[in-house]
């Protein structure tokens, strides 16, 4: 039997099981957790546009228009100059209704003025875009590191990868494989690479779909001048971190799913032992996959700044490795922990509690 | 050139502190071989053992030659069809059989005429394209069977191969059993249908708690184990004198007379001395009709040895 030949047992073993993976009622909560981000920006995205299309009708004024609008002006120079507002509000205070507060709202269908009065004269005026692309790239890179990276990639994986030898374990089908002439690393191989392609695909993609529909709402010049900038390099590089935190996590829980019957305690132990990353010293700092991942991301995740340093540690590595040290170490690390598994897999027995 | 055989050297299993065999010595040559014995004697252990699903703690295993713990090499020459009853989900019964064909290395073009074909042979071609999971007992049987031999191995292991099949299926099922045997296969399999194994087998492994009682071709394991009785139907006309006769031997351990008084049963502790009386009870006159050995079977063998023990 030549590589070639171990090659091509490998890939077959992966097609038969992409299939389970993919179509599994057990995977169903996993596309629920990859496409839920989508979700949620496809609703910003919708509230975006119907807020637009509402301010782009009759009552939105010129740009300039709302420019010219200063502290001071009264309520009826800005009414005057630009007409009626798209909404008004307005409140009376004291015996007499003699301290009136008033807000009103303009629009030239990209920007909202909200502008507030007291005594009728403009005490402040705050103009904001319906939605900032600079933001929405802080908060796509907030979704990725706190809830991609941290939750669903890691729960997805637990779930992908502890049901490829467990899972049928459980389900007392194993022995089809284990009868098969193949090398027990070979089958390793095949369904490690079953899940990952499941898991990339489904979590890479969930990443992907999110960034669009981030995108969506925005001004297509200003999508264009993105992509056309660092745009495409930060899908590829979120893409590419999903991938690797796929690669690392997956191999960790094929391995645990080989090596412990409960797959609560596994989960537990590396959910704290990624979180606490940050107080390890740096050599232990490199046995995690969060340490390599998280340096990948093209954008930093939005940081509270008034939150406690000691958590600000947890969540960012102090000192990130560079891009191509954080491709190795992952890979090295999967590798130690596949070559773990390979040691496991050739030990295991069938025994599903019978005679 | 020496005969290809499947070896086992002082192999012992435990399962934590249950024990699964105990310094099993066999040596099984080329044939139809039935492992006997009650529910958790170790018979599925002993398959599993071979096959390599579950590995020895200690003693070493070879299938003709081969090593267990190498599945490339052993499971190209082996077939197994387990007791587990459960298919990887949604599978049909073709896909079943054809993707384990895809992992030997088969062209795909070639593995489903290969699945047809195994499938023919245990009479399964109509229900080939539905689920296992919605296979009858007998089906599920058929198709666990069709998956061992569709890549013509040399060593067939079956685990109750014939536990659900109808008569037709079954005979069908042990015609091809001897069709493998007859050339030079080996073919192991397990059953609690001890008539069958005894109609079927060239020789029996008789197991209980996890040790071999005995091993070999059912008469000689029969001859092997001098110190249970064996049991002869007597059909005589002076029944009763024959018995007073016989009773003053001291190998005979029971006899009991037919209602028609027209026979007898007879247990002894050697078969060459009861011949020896008996044939001077013949030559002193009396008639004897008959004498048929009543235990030549797996039956009574079970019966001694296991049942017995119990």
């Amino acid at each position: 039997m030549n590589l070639e030949f171990r090659l091509r047992q490998v890939w077959t073993i992966a097609r038969l099981e992409l299939r389970r993976v993919f179509f599994s009622k057990r995977s169903f909560w996993v596309y629920l957790l990859a496409l839920f981000p989508t979700v949620i920006f496809v609703g910003h995205a919708i509230d975006v546009k119907i807020q637009e299309r509402r301010s782009a009708g009759d009552r939105a004024v010129s740009a300039a228009l709302i420019d010219s609008i200063t502290k001071g002006d009264t309520a009826d120079e800005i009414t005057a100059r630009l007409g009626p507002p798209a909404r008004d509000f307005e409140w009376k205070s004291g015996r007499r209704g003699e301290r009136g507060r008033r807000h009103m709202v303009y629009s030239d269908g990209k920007r909202r003025a909200d502008l507030d009065f007291e005594a009728n004269i403009l005490a402040s005026k705050h103009v904001h875009t319906f939605v900032d692309f600079d933001e929405s790239r802080t908060i796509f890179a907030g979704v990725f590191d706190y809830f991609y990276l941290r939750l669903a990639i890691f729960f997805g994986c637990l779930g992908i990868f502890m049901n490829l030898f467990r899972g049928e374990m459980l389900d007392k089908t194993l022995h089809f494989w284990f009868l098969a002439p193949a090398r027990r690393e070979v089958l390793l191989a095949g369904k490690y690479l079953a899940g990952l392609v499941a898991a990339v695909i489904i979590f890479g993609g969930g990443a992907m779909l999110a960034f669009a529909a981030m995108l969506w709402p925005h001004d297509p010049a200003e999508i264009k001048a993105y992509l056309q900038g660092p745009g495409l390099g930060h899908a590829i590089s979120y893409a590419g971190a999903a991938a690797l935190g796929c690669l690392g996590y997956g191999s960790v829980f094929l391995a645990s799913g080989l090596l412990l019957r409960n797959p609560i305690i596994p989960a537990v132990v590396l959910l704290l032992w990624e979180g606490i990353n940050g107080f390890l010293p740096e050599i232990l700092q490199k046995l995690s996959v969060i340490y390599y991942v998280q340096a990948l991301c093209p954008v930093p995740p939005p940081t509270d700044p008034n939150m406690p340093a000691l958590l600000k540690l947890l969540i960012s590595p102090p000192t990130p490795p560079s891009v191509w040290l954080a491709v190795l170490g992952l890979l090295g690390v999967t590798a130690l922990v596949l070559w773990a598994a390979s040691r496991a897999v050739k030990r295991l027995e069938i025994n599903y509690g019978t005679d | 050139m020496s005969v290809p055989e499947i070896i086992f050297d002082e192999v012992s299993k435990f399962y934590g502190e249950v024990l699964g065999v105990n310094r099993v010595s066999l040596r099984i040559p080329p044939g139809i071989t039935s492992l006997v014995g009650p529910n958790g004697s170790g018979k599925t252990t002993l398959m599993n053992l071979m096959t390599g699903l579950v590995h020895p703690d200690r003693g070493r295993i070879t299938v003709r030659g081969l090593s267990p713990r190498d599945p490339e090499q052993m499971m190209r020459v082996t077939g197994y069809a387990t007791q587990y009853d459960a298919a990887p989900r949604g599978t049909t019964g073709f896909d079943f059989v054809s993707t384990g064909l895809l992992v030997y290395g088969y062209k795909p073009a070639e593995a489903r005429e290969r699945a047809w074909t195994a499938l023919e042979r245990v009479s399964l071609t109509d229900a080939a394209q539905r689920k296992v999971a919605a296979y009858s007992k007998g089906m599920r049987q058929r198709v666990r069977l069709a998956q061992a031999l569709a890549h013509d191995p040399e060593v067939l292991v079956l685990d109750e191969p014939l536990n659900g099949l109808d008569p037709l299926v079954r005979a069908e099922t042990i015609a091809l059993f001897r069709e493998y045997a007859a050339q030079g296969r080996h073919v192991i399999l397990s059953s609690h249908v001890l008539q069958e194994v005894d109609v079927i087998s060239d020789q029996v492994i008789l197991i209980a708690n996890g040790m071999i009682l005995a091993e070999g071709e059912i008469r000689s394991v029969r001859d092997e184990i001098q110190e249970h009785p064996s049991q002869f139907l007597i059909r005589c006309r002076d029944a009763s004198s024959v018995a007073s006769m016989l009773f003053s031997q001291d190998h005979i351990t029971q006899i009991k007379l037919a209602d028609d008084r027209l026979g007898l049963l007879v247990m002894t502790r050697n078969r060459e001395e009861f011949s020896k009386a008996l044939t001077q009870i013949a030559l002193g006159g009396h008639s004897i009709e008959s004498v048929i050995a009543a235990d030549e079977n797996v039956d009574a063998l079970y019966e001694y040895l296991i049942g017995g023990g119990r």
